[in-house]
């Protein structure tokens, strides 16, 4: 019973656990901070400044337009945090409105939906998110929307797998017996259970969700100039790597940053929620 | 005599989970003091919680990593245990040391045939003089000697392919292959029937004699060491609070608390002060279930096999099953695992397709189930829990007059209101039953079906289970319907009993006649398997 109560603990998670903390914080920090004051306006260009190194005035060094990278690599941070909230967010809600009925009710309902699923994962889904958005056109809305549904059928693998484990365990059958009603029991009884196993497919879905978005803006799809993200600055920086090379080293360590960070806090979670991953 | 000399000495043992909260916490096992001799049956008995599962591993170096001995040695057959690493400790299990664990269903790897894992238990203990021949005979000897008729045959199949009894029979196949001193058996018979305990404990002392292996039987069941274990020791809390030769602690206890399990493991109705209520059996039934027929479907390799070879296998459970329910009653069920008790139950309930009528005279029916551990939501309180019982039958579930119903049913059932804020991992076995009788009792049912409750749980929380059981069905004239392996509580509390074999009912009539004068073949192979055990 004491055994219970306290999460397991191994040194190497909180190892992890601590250290994703952290490189999250510097990324989640800079987010705030951004919200209020940037050192410079991010768009504000300056023709005195141009492709400057990092220096006093400018930490981080500016870009061919003399805009400053530190102010920008704050400003971005907003849209690949916003963008990789939003789209979890979505994949979250469909993925969990989803698999929990096609693991509860089983059959024809299950087939039918997992169908759904299956068809969106065998595509690539950068592939079936740029097409999304070259058909609806290219802005932070759509991508939102495209990443969303590409990666509803994960989460809804996820709940339909824990859900098909719960339902057979005496609590659900005792709530049957007990007369509640399916909906109620599907969201009051069996939900709470998958939080364990949600918690960390939520945050691995962030740092994958972020390099989509990179990778999509990087190709022009995603978010749209002036706007920056760390995927358009990385591939605005392109042209100049040979004599700017700090126009792609700070916007790719936000990103190495954001990304390790969650991957480091969902195997610390992983860990502590399942009790040493069994 | 070889008999006296002690093949394990625990000496003034102390063991305790310390954390970083709490550096010093109370010891799981208190200054633990005992010596095994060889080729004697010890049995360990005690209730959850008392550490004889501690005891146990502590012998055989499997504790968990955040288990601190403080004080204390093991040794066995001379040398010091704790002295050894890891190495060595793990050479010895197996080899010296083998153990046979409560759960017959995973214990074994589903995707290995019953002659590959035996061999693999050969082969990690590497014999460089034993060939593939050699080992095949040595498996085949053993499966013939625990009771397979035709080991080449059992060697083939996979575990999902044999019962809980066979399973059990193979783990101690396993476990004797390797010729251990010493084996442990950590309640081997719990999760078995009484027919398939009896022949289990059988075989256990056949080997204990015929390969001279001694024996540590752990068990919370007193009644099952009668008879099998030459001695017993009894613990509470970590410590040894009793030990005698099994005649003399089972018959006359010097020790109170020991005379207290004794009490509790012969559940008699008469020391609890229990009797069942009287029925009258002119009143129309609460439940009346007609020509009930039930299955499961195949799976797709079955249908498949079964074209093939075109044999037309029946896979029904149960077969025009009809029976009635009486107010006020508590109607017994038995019969052994696999004559379709819960199947029936299941039915009975609207959770499985069956053909055959139901009728209740009410709208709600409880139920409460086998296992403790997974009968309440781990992510709710117990006041959640009650609140949605509530609900679910149509009433208001919020507001003070739910909450003062709540409590007053919470007290019905023993417990008081510092346990609505509880989540059930801070509430022991008995506790978790009660809630979930709690649940059932707040919806006012008029039947309750219970499905083995006390198959888990240890001898006291079985007594305290027992008797608010007929402390309900007096008070409230609520009907029971009780599956049960166990006919000894069937005898003393319900006046009416139905006997089930192979998904037909066999027997059925009032409790006294049945069981003394049982008509059939399963009724009588029951009573024949409860008296060994039981002695009574």
């Amino acid at each position: 019973m004491a055994q219970n109560t306290k999460t397991f603990k191994s040194p190497e998670a909180s190892v992890f656990y601590i250290a994703g903390l952290i490189l999250l914080g510097i990324v989640v920090l800079s987010f705030i901070v951004s919200l209020f004051w940037t050192p410079y306006d991010p768009e504000a260009t300056d023709a005195a400044a141009k492709l400057m190194g990092p220096c006093m005035e400018h930490p981080f060094g500016t870009d061919n337009f003399g805009r400053d990278v530190l102010s920008r690599v704050m400003a971005a941070s907003k849209y690949t945090i916003f963008i990789s909230v939003a789209g979890v967010a979505i994949a979250l809600v469909l993925g969990t409105a989803a698999g929990i009925p096609a693991g509860y009710f089983g059959g024809f309902a299950d087939r039918t939906i997992m169908l759904l699923g299956n068809s969106i994962m065998c595509f690539p889904g950068i592939l079936l998110a740029l097409v999304a958005v070259a058909v609806f056109g290219a802005s932070v809305t759509n991508v939102i929307w495209a990443l969303g549904l590409v990666f509803a059928p994960t989460f809804a693998r996820v709940c339909r797998v824990g859900t098909m484990e719960i339902k057979e365990l005496d609590y659900i059958t005792h709530a049957r017996v007990m007369g509640v009603k399916p909906v109620r029991l599907m969201a009051l009884h069996i939900f709470p259970n998958l939080v364990s196993q949600l918690l960390p497919a939520t945050v691995i879905g962030l740092a994958n969700m972020t390099l989509f978005e990179s990778g999509m803006s990087y190709l022009g799809l995603g978010v749209q100039p002036p706007d920056a993200s760390f995927g358009k600055m990385l591939s605005d920086a392109q042209a100049y790597v040979r004599v700017a090379p700090w126009l792609i080293v700070f916007p790719a360590l936000m990103l190495v940053f954001y990304i390790l960070g969650l991957y480091f806090v969902s195997e610390g979670l992983r860990v502590r929620l399942t009790k040493g991953g069994k | 005599m070889a008999r006296h000399i002690h093949i394990v000495k625990v000496h003034h043992l102390t063991l305790s989970f310390p954390t970083r909260k709490d550096p010093n916490p109370k010891p799981v096992l208190d200054d633990v003091d005992f010596g095994i001799r060889d080729g004697e049956i010890l049995g360990l008995i005690g209730n959850s919680g008392s550490g004889k599962t501690m005891t146990s591993l502590a012998i055989a170096g499997l504790l968990p990593d955040n288990a601190n001995i403080t004080e204390g040695s093991i040794k066995f057959a001379g040398k010091d245990l704790l002295a050894m690493n890891n190495r060595e400790r793990r050479a010895m299990l197996g080899k010296d040391i083998g153990m046979i664990f409560q759960e017959p269903s995973t214990a074994l790897d589903p995707l290995m045939s019953i002659g590959r894992q035996l061999e693999e238990v050969l082969t990690a203990h590497k014999d460089p003089t034993m060939t593939p021949e050699m080992r095949h005979k040595a498996i085949t000897d053993m499966l013939e000697l625990v009771g397979f008729k035709d080991p080449e045959e059992i060697m083939t199949r996979y575990p999902h392919q044999l019962s809980g009894g066979q399973r059990q029979r193979v783990l101690i196949a396993g476990a004797a292959l390797l010729k251990p001193r010493l084996l442990i058996c950590d309640e081997p018979t719990s999760s078995l029937d009484t027919v398939t305990t009896v022949s289990i404990l059988e075989l256990l002392k056949e080997l204990c004699h015929k390969l001279h292996i001694t024996i540590l039987f752990i068990s919370h069941d007193l009644s099952a060491v009668r008879g099998f274990c030459d001695r017993v020791m009894v613990m509470r809390d970590g410590k040894i609070v009793d030990k005698d030769t099994a005649s003399d602690i089972l018959t006359n206890p010097r020790n109170a608390y020991t005379a207290e399990l004794l009490t509790n493991a012969r559940l008699d109705t008469r020391i609890l002060g229990l009797k069942p209520a009287n029925v009258d059996y002119t009143t129309s039934p609460v439940l009346k279930a007609e020509g009930i027929t039930a299955g499961y479907g195949r799976s797709l390799f079955e249908r498949v096999k079964a074209k093939r070879t075109e044999e037309k296998t029946d896979n029904k459970v149960l077969h025009d099953v009809s029976l009635e329910v009486y107010p006020n009653e508590i109607l017994g069920l038995i019969g052994g695992s696999g004559s379709g008790k819960t199947t029936l139950i299941r039915s009975l309930l609207g959770l499985l397709p069956h053909e055959g009528k139901v009728n209740i005279k009410s709208t709600s029916i409880g139920a409460i189930f086998q296992d403790p551990v997974s009968c309440l939501n781990p992510a709710h309180t117990v006041k959640w829990h009650l609140a949605e019982a509530l609900r679910a039958s149509g009433k208001k579930a919020s507001g003070s007059d739910a909450l003062a119903r709540i409590t007053a049913v919470l007290k019905e059932c023993g417990l008081d209101e510092k346990y609505l804020t509880r989540r059930p991992h801070e509430l022991s076995g008995g506790q978790r039953q009660r809630i979930a009788i709690a649940m059932c009792l707040i919806q006012e049912p008029s039947l309750i079906i219970a499905d083995e409750p006390f198959s888990s749980l240890d001898a006291s929380s079985s007594a305290e289970l027992l008797k608010l059981m007929t402390d309900i069905n007096r008070e409230r004239h609520t009907a029971f319907l009780l599956i049960t392996h166990n006919i000894h509580i069937v005898r003393q509390i319900a006046p009416r009993i139905i006997v089930m074999n192979d998904g037909r009912i066999v027997e059925e009539g009032q409790t006294p006649e049945v069981l003394n004068s049982p008509k059939s073949e399963s009724t009588k192979a029951l009573l024949d398997a409860e008296r060994q055990i039981h002695g009574l």
